[in-house]
């Protein structure tokens, strides 16, 4: 993770940081994901371990037939690992692959627009916000919305899948 | 007059393509004088008759009047040279003294070269010109015409002609004192202007100016050659075609390699437009027509080995013939025109007036390729992109038609009908009439058979139809083993679920075998490559294929190929030596490459064999220890030092060329076969050769697995793997060091490795004499694995894990288990590599102690 906090923000343009966003709750945080992103929402199945893995990766799960990789994106976020109830699977398509995510609790749907956007402040390397596109503040709460490529990208298996692939 | 009623720009055309073609046969004369004899004797008045009636009629027709006359004469001009040196061949061609005839055949060529050169170079200025006034000639264009003039009249001099001879040293000293052209050449003219003065003298003073007049003509030629190198290729490409024309002559061999600097002139012409018509029948055409190639493609090589056979040639013959068929029917000339001169070829080679030898095979495949080219253009064109002609369209065809010695123009074409009826009959009409009597039997009965044999699916759709057998396959399993079917009394319910799942995985076997493919286009692909490499590297070799029978999923062919082509390569150019290396080491002068494949335990091995040089060991540890991939080769076994030449960046190659050497290939091998779960391996005695053996699974979808446990998780491993499983007694259990687990099975010892450990997994059972012992093999290596149970034998659809996954080391895929849940399934020789090699990663370090 070389990359400075808050880079990813500055990239990427307001535009690409409103619309609808899907939010759901991780640790007690309300995160958005862009709502185009989403390709369902699953109620927890049975994951099977994939040994040798990072820690960070569940599994994979069978989805009607598809063979999908599970990320904890509390693990991912070096939140302490905990199963809720309502605990779900977000499963999300990028680029073609798909990959579901564990969460604690879907929110809700929201519309995020151009003025309720700001960047994400810095915290130096003792807080990682590269995975946020910025902070969307609404009625009076704080959405971080998730930089999802990123957040995928940027895993070392990625990494390492483009070293084996390039 | 055939052409009476021809307008004037038809006849233009009619004269090039006839002078193209005379011009042709006049080389084809110098190299078989009695068969280009007889071609020429009808292709030369045709043309004459042509240039004639042109020149009389451009005097009428003043609008193209300039063009026309300037066309004309120099038709007639090329046309008598041509005439004159087929009268001094004719007339000498029976002569018993070899030496004479030899002399009057070498002079005859050269001065039909000229000619011809010169009508070449004409045509293309011509052409390059537009529209042609005199005036606009540059400079530099006016003074090579001078040195071309000198060029050709100098040859067809004779020493009595002295106007002639003035006239050419009036050419050459204007050419010298130009000083456009370079200093080198201009010398050369200067010389041969000396030279030519010499002769005027001799004449005078009444001496035998021979000799002086050859010198002359030598200077010319060399003038004319050293302008050509050092004139951009592009733009004199005209005089290069002379150069190369003349070369390929005096080599006595069909002209094979003489076209390549002339492709970048040609090049980017625009190809006939696609016809108006079904689209749908040229994409079908496009099909078939690459499976003739295809066949056509191996009989040629095999002709190359056998030249008599008379099935091959019919073979290629065939192939030709179907392609300049369908596709004049369809309105695609230039390929039409394209095969019809490759079929008269093969014609005569068929007639036993040609043989195949000599610069035919190159030729024959040249042509080849080009036709693939030409359909890969006309697939482009249907896309609704503009097509290119290949660059090298003419130059072939020319060639072609030198050989060929055909008479005939190709066969007019018919205007594409209409309806579906007219198309068929129509086609079966070109099939029938345009064959001679004998070639309707060779033709017609191949294709019928191949007609009811098979059809045509796309692949997408045996794609899906094999994925959802698949999946009907895992729905049966989940419904065989519902606790209903399963349940004490139901022995109705599971007869009849027994019998669905005959079926099933009937059904199963037979989808996968519908989409396994033998591997022989693939092997023969390589004897193609092999040929053309060795030859370019001037390397002898024999290429052998063995079990080109073996079929693999279709899916796997085409990334097999890359690896394979990359090795081959390898093999020819680092493996084996050049013929008088070999001799030296006292081994045949021609290298043997081997290429075999078979099934072997449930997986396809492809076998690489060359009796080359085999690798240097020595050379491969410095190599590795220069680059920093390992620091001492102390401890490594042969198979791990052999195996540095996978790591990207490693050549050992000496100089890099343009086959390889550049130390890209070989990792690039690795990868492509580990993405189809295979693995490689390289053996090699120093001296003797070397050995690649590539293992890979029949098919991606697997079809057996063993289920077996370990603690709470379950995991697949391929049944084939399976040797024996039985539980351990304490006294067949022994340590190394107190770590290195062994077990004795009958007299072997194998050492044991507990899955549990490997894969880190909790609450396993831990006592050996409790658990499970696997023996799985892996290449010739037995080891055992230690697991908790054997749960059963179950039908599995191997899926990926996933992209985004990346590679999983010692798990090749997964499948999805009765109850719905995914069971990964194991990688043996992964799991061997991951516990034997010095793996430091996340699995060793988070083992359970």
């Amino acid at each position: 993770m070389s990359l400075e906090p808050g880079a990813a923000a500055a990239r990427t343009s307001v535009r690409e940081r409103c619309g609808k966003f899907l939010t759901f709750f991780l640790h007690g945080e309300e995160y958005g994901l862009e709502i185009l992103k989403v390709h369902e929402i699953i109620g927890m199945l049975p994951i099977t371990r994939i040994p040798r893995a990072p820690d960070f990766i569940r599994g994979v799960i069978n989805l009607r037939g598809k063979v999908i990789p599970i990320m904890d994106l509390r693990t991912r976020f070096s939140m302490p690992a905990a199963d809720t109830d309502e605990g779900c699977i977000i499963v999300a398509q990028i680029r073609g692959l798909q990959i579901g995510m564990v969460v604690d609790k879907v929110s809700e749907v929201c519309n995020v627009s151009p003025d309720e956007v700001e960047e994400t402040p810095s915290f130096g390397v003792e807080v990682h916000t590269e995975f946020l596109l910025g902070l969307a503040k609404q009625n009076g709460r704080v959405k971080l919305l998730l930089d999802i490529d990123r957040v995928l990208t940027l895993t070392e298996f990625a990494a390492a899948n483009v070293v084996a692939a390039g | 007059m055939p052409y009476a009623d021809k307008p004037l720009p038809d006849l233009l055309r009619q004269l090039r393509a006839d002078l193209k073609r005379t011009s042709a046969d006049a080389l084809a004369t110098l190299t078989r004088p009695r068969a280009g004899l007889a071609m020429l004797s009808v292709t030369l008045p045709r043309a004459l008759c042509t240039a004639r009636h042109l020149a009389a009629l451009s005097a009428e027709a003043l609008d193209v009047a300039d063009d026309a006359t300037t066309w004309a004469t120099h038709g007639t001009n090329v046309l008598s040279a041509v005439r004159a040196a087929t009268n001094a061949i004719a007339e000498h061609v029976d002569a018993p003294d070899d030496f004479g005839r030899e002399l009057v055949l070498t002079q005859a060529g050269q001065r039909l070269l000229v000619a011809l050169g010169r009508d070449t170079a004409e045509w293309f200025r011509d052409e390059a010109a537009q529209p042609k006034t005199g005036e606009t000639n540059d400079a530099s264009t006016s003074a090579s015409s001078d040195l071309d003039a000198a060029a050709t009249l100098i040859l067809m001099v004779e020493v009595n002609e002295r106007d002639e001879m003035e006239r050419i040293r009036d050419h050459l000293r204007r050419f010298a004192t130009d000083d456009t052209a370079g200093a080198f050449v201009r010398g050369l003219a200067k010389e041969a202007e000396s030279s030519l003065c010499v002769v005027l003298e001799s004449i005078d003073s009444g001496h035998d100016a021979n000799e002086a007049l050859a010198a002359a003509a030598e200077c010319v030629g060399k003038a004319v050659r050293a302008r050509d190198e050092e004139e951009d290729a592009a733009t004199r490409a005209p005089r290069i075609i002379s150069a190369a024309v003349a070369e390929a002559a005096t080599n006595a061999v069909p002209a094979t390699d003489a076209p390549t600097p002339t492709s970048a002139a040609v090049g980017s012409v625009t190809m006939d437009e696609l016809p108006e018509g079904d689209h749908e029948l040229i994409s079908e055409f496009i099909m078939e027509c690459s499976e003739y190639l295809e066949s056509a493609e191996a009989a040629l090589l095999h002709l190359e080995i056998a030249p008599g056979d008379l099935e091959a040639i019919n073979t290629v013959f065939r192939a030709f013939h179907t392609v300049k068929g369908t596709s004049g029917f369809l309105g695609l000339h230039d390929i039409a025109n394209f095969a019809h001169e490759a079929e008269s070829v093969f014609s005569r080679v068929r007639d036993h007036e040609i043989e195949f030898a000599g610069g035919i095979p190159d030729l024959a495949l040249g042509a080849l390729d080009l036709i693939k080219a030409l359909l890969a253009e006309v697939e482009i064109g249907l896309s609704g992109q503009p097509m290119t002609r290949p660059s090298n369209y003419d130059a072939v065809l020319q060639r072609m038609a030198s050989v060929a010695g055909s008479v005939a123009p190709a066969e007019p074409v018919l205007v594409a009908p209409s309806s579906p009826e007219i198309i068929a009959a129509a086609r079966l009409a070109i099939v029938q009439d345009e064959m001679p009597q004998d070639d309707a039997s060779v033709l017609r009965e191949p294709r019928s058979a191949a007609s009811e044999l098979s059809i045509r699916v796309s692949t997408d759709r045996l794609d899906r139809l094999i994925d959802m057998v698949g999946e009907l396959v895992i729905a049966h399993t989940m419904i065989a083993q519902d606790e209903h079917v399963l349940a004490p009394g139901q022995h109705e319910l599971a007869a009849k679920t027994n019998h669905a799942g005959k079926m099933v995985r009937e059904l199963h076997d037979l989808s996968l075998s519908m989409r396994m493919v033998p591997l022989k286009p693939t092997f023969q692909k390589m004897t193609r490559l092999v040929r053309d490499v060795a030859q370019g590297l001037g390397k002898q070799v024999v290429f052998a294929t063995e079990g080109d029978e073996t079929e693999i999923d279709r899916n796997m062919v085409d990334a097999l190929s890359d690896p394979l082509v990359h090795m081959v390569r390898n093999a020819i150019d680092h493996g084996i030596e050049t013929p008088d290396a070999r001799a030296a080491a006292g081994k045949p002068r021609q290298g043997t490459i081997r290429l075999s494949a078979k099934h072997a335990g449930g997986s396809v091995v492809v076998q690489l064999r060359d009796d080359g040089k085999g690798l240097d060991r020595d050379r491969i540890i410095a190599k590795a220890m220069e680059r920093g991939l390992i620091e001492s080769a102390a401890k490594m076994s042969e198979a791990e030092i052999f195996s540095l030449i996978f790591a990207p960046g490693f050549s050992t190659a000496e100089k890099v060329t343009d086959l390889s050497g550049r130390g890209v290939g070989m990792d690039v091998v690795r990868r492509n076969i580990e993405t189809l779960r295979g693995r490689i391996e390289i053996e090699s005695t120093r001296g003797e050769g070397t050995l690649f053996t590539v293992r890979l699974p029949l098919t991606l979808a697997v079809s057996d697995g063993m289920l077996i446990r370990v603690g709470k998780e379950r995991y697949i491993l391929p049944t084939t793997s399976i040797f024996k499983s039985f539980r351990p007694d304490r006294e067949e259990l022994s340590t190394i060091a107190g770590r290195g687990e062994m077990v004795r099975l009958h007299d072997q010892i194998m050492p044991m490795f507990r899955l549990h450990r490997i894969f880190n997994v909790p609450g396993a059972v831990l006592d050996p004499c409790h658990a499970l012992v696997v023996v799985v093999a892996s290449g010739e290596q037995r080891v055992a694995l230690l697991v908790d149970e054997l749960i059963g034998q179950q039908q599995i659809v191997a899926k990926s894990l996933g992209d985004n996954l990346g590679k999983i080391e010692g798990v090749s895929g997964a499948a999805i288990l009765g109850d719905g849940r995914i069971g990964l399934i194991l990688d043996i020789a992964e799991l061997l590599v991951l516990v034997r090699g010095g793996d430091t990663g996340t699995g060793a370090a988070r083992a359970v102690a």
